[in-house]
């Protein structure tokens, strides 16, 4: 029974949905104090190198996330600098990002004279549960079958929806995306709160191109992201900026993009061009709909003050 | 004054920055950027000086090395004007790069549709045309629902860069398609016939490259000197403006896509006409389009700027292979890309605002020149003068609209 396509596919597109899901989250905490962050692909790519290479060295799977997350959070607080305090574009500060982030991951992939372009995964990962659990019918694979950064990631959503809306540091935060004025007024100090949000996108960022490096594909390739990033950056959108409908859309990619595999097994056969494209064609299609759509709590969801930059003197 | 943390720096905003900031801050940058990636060399152990001088003499340094770097920044200046005049109305178009690969696979089409026998200038015009059109037609995908729906353009446009390379594959390597070189055992593009092929200059430099000075000429006095451009100008600084005035942002959105598309499908089309010559996905698909973005970038979005700046990126750009000689790893050259894009995007804050150091004398001068009353005695006066923005909407690269179309 856990052989079978809709099971065996369930549990890749979790695998494969993951770091989406990790810079999604991300990208949304950024987004919801008022920062819009584009540079999520150049993240992923510098978070993932670096995670790789701490790896080669450490052996250790926390040790290449972390490293791989506090390397995207650096890289994000430079668009702080850019976006927060200098006040420049938010859009093309982004775009900088992302050339910035694909630059310095494949020198720092091929340069030296071991490049962790020829090196092996230095990290080993295995399933978190015993054996018996994984063999449970279907929940076994789909939910328990996966490794602890599987899980971690379910931790970061839930906490991510809890602090959002359950804390008064999360209803500062919004309060921040939707009205810094206000918040500034009412005593909250927006220039740090954006700095810390924008860090914990990037550290989403990382972690989210650790996991795609290290368990998802094994090796480092120089832009091996291909607009895993970007789709990160649509799901946010999609999603309304909630953590949990997130996690359903990073599956629902992830199960896009495994979609090759799954109708492998079914038989069926589509040139391998058309396939990796359906995740795109899908981002793009819902992009339309979602913005399309009259229904009002879309527009609610948005945050009021995403991407525009707040000076006090401005007000 | 309002309880913030001391200041060091008195920054005023300029109202009109000179000609002298204008060029200045981007040209420092570059220093800048230059100078970050020194310290990255040294950090690997590699001798950054050496490096530079490899790179220019690669590049810039006799004509073979030079009309090879012209050749190169041919579709550079393209997409880079691409980026511009979309990125001047705040319409964020990163799509040239599907956009050139739709160019590319209409203009290697027509080119090998056509009969072969056909005048060459009239082919050429056909296939470059062709590849316009198609770009133009590619942008509409997402300038319709940015239109209707306010459809955030940066995503769509993006997906649809995919979409476009996944066609182009799919045409050479994944099919036997009316594209693909039926006889050759490594999928590739057909060759098309030399009456479609832009002619030689001089040395390696093709005619594509006066097309591509031509257009830049062309759209910046058409940004100028046009209605069409004036509108495009007032909704880039203010669309709340745009809106007051009557213009219809919805039909300058699809106008301005349809020229920045059309732009950068030309682009797909004198690189296969006079490069490439047959559509192959792997000599095209080399990031033209997203470099493009970094020009406008470092252009300030001004179209004769494109072109020298776009000559200085494909020379940081054609250099790349000459490192791999003397043992600096070649991706060097998009990290230097990266750190230039970075460094003029801060420097967009020092166009705009004057930065100084705080002496007090300074302090109250600049503050009369704000028309603000001068400090009372009392206040320190490093503390009183902070930040305070610029005309925001003076310029396309600050103060964006992108809350609203989200």
């Amino acid at each position: 029974m856990n052989n079978t396509v809709l099971v065996l596919s369930a549990a890749s597109a979790i695998v494969a949905g993951t770091p989406i899901l990790l810079a999604a989250v991300g990208e949304l905490v950024a987004e919801r104090s008022g920062v819009m962050n584009l540079g999520v692909e150049g993240m992923m790519l510098v978070g993932g190198v670096i995670a790789f290479w701490a790896g080669v060295h450490t052996g250790s799977l926390a040790l290449a996330l972390v490293a791989g997350g506090l390397a995207g959070a650096l890289l994000a607080c430079v668009h702080a600098v850019l976006a927060v305090s200098l006040r420049v574009n938010q859009t093309v500060s982004g775009l900088s990002l992302v050339i910035v982030g694909s630059g310095l991951s494949a020198f720092l992939g091929s340069a030296g004279d071991k490049p962790l372009l020829e090196t092996k995964n230095g990290v080993n990962i295995h399933a978190f549960f015993p054996k018996a659990v994984r063999d449970l019918p279907i929940v076994g694979p789909i939910v328990f079958g996966h490794d602890l950064v599987v899980y971690i990631s379910w931790a970061i959503v839930a906490s991510a929806a809890y602090v959002l809306y359950r804390t008064s540091a999360g209803l500062s935060l919004r309060a921040i995306g939707e009205d810094p004025a206000a918040a500034d007024a009412a005593g909250l100090n927006v220039v740090r709160t954006r700095y810390l949000a924008t860090a914990i996108g990037g550290f989403g960022a990382g972690m989210g191109g650790a996991y795609l490096t290290l368990a998802v594909l094994g090796t480092w390739q120089t832009g091996l992201t291909a607009g895993v990033g970007w789709i990160a950056v649509a799901l946010v959108i999609l999603a309304g900026w909630r953590p949990w409908l997130a996690l359903i859309g990073a599956y629902a990619f992830g199960a896009l993009r495994g979609l090759g595999f799954t109708l492998q097994i079914a038989q069926i056969s589509i040139p391998a061009d058309f396939l990796n494209m359906t995740p795109f064609i899908a981002a793009y299609v819902v992009v339309i709909v979602v913005s399309a759509s009259p229904s009002r709590s879309r527009r609610v969801a948005a945050p009021a003050a995403l991407a525009q930059p707040y000076s006090r003197e401005s007000r | 004054v309002n309880g913030l943390p001391a200041n060091p720096f008195v920054v005023t905003p300029r109202a009109r920055p000179s000609a002298a900031v204008r060029l200045g801050v981007p040209f420092g940058a570059l220093l800048v950027a230059l100078g970050l990636g020194m310290v990255v060399l040294l950090a690997f152990g590699d001798d950054p000086l050496k490096a530079y001088r490899t790179m220019f003499e690669s590049s810039l340094q006799g004509w073979r090395p030079f009309t090879r770097t012209l050749t190169y920044a041919t579709p550079l200046i393209l997409t880079g004007l691409a980026a511009a005049v979309a990125f001047r109305m705040k319409v964020y178009n990163i799509g040239a790069e599907g956009q050139l690969f739709v160019g590319a696979i209409a203009a290697s089409g027509l080119a090998l549709a056509l009969p072969p026998d056909l005048p060459r200038v009239l082919m050429i015009s056909v296939v470059i045309l062709g590849g316009a059109v198609a770009g133009a037609i590619w942008a509409q995908l997402a300038a319709i629902p940015k239109a209707l729906f306010g459809t955030d353009e940066i995503i769509t446009t993006l997906m649809l860069n995919f979409v476009a390379l996944g066609l182009m594959n799919y045409l050479i390597q994944g099919s036997r398609s009316f594209w693909r070189n039926p006889t050759h055992p490594v999928p590739q593009g057909k060759e098309i016939p030399k009456s479609a092929q832009l002619p030689i200059l001089y040395e390696r430099l093709h005619a594509g490259f006066l097309v591509a000075v031509a257009v830049a000429v062309a759209l910046w006095l058409l940004v100028r000197l046009t209605t069409w451009g004036f509108r495009l100008k007032v909704i880039g600084d203010s669309r709340r403006a745009a809106l007051y005035a009557g213009i219809s942002v919805g039909a300058m959105t699809i106008g301005v896509m349809a020229v920045s598309g059309a732009i950068a499908g030309m682009a797909g089309a004198i690189e296969v006409s006079a490069v490439t010559k047959g559509l192959q996905p792997k000599a095209l698909a080399i990031q033209l389009g997203y470099t493009g973005i970094i020009i406008a970038a470092v252009a300030r979005l001004n179209a004769l700027g494109v072109v020298p700046v776009a000559v200085l990126l494909a020379a940081i750009t054609v250099s790349g292979s000459s490192l791999q000689s003397i043992g600096v790893a070649s991706e060097l050259v998009v990290l230097l890309q990266g750190l230039i894009f970075l460094s003029v995007t801060a420097g967009e804050f020092f166009v705009t605002n004057r930065v100084r150091l705080a002496s007090s004398r300074q302090a109250v001068r600049s503050q009369r020149e704000l028309g603000a009353p001068p400090h009372v005695d009392e206040t320190p006066v490093a503390t009183a003068v902070s930040a305070k923005p610029a005309s925001g909407e003076s310029l396309a690269l600050r103060s964006p609209t992108m809350g609203s179309a989200r």
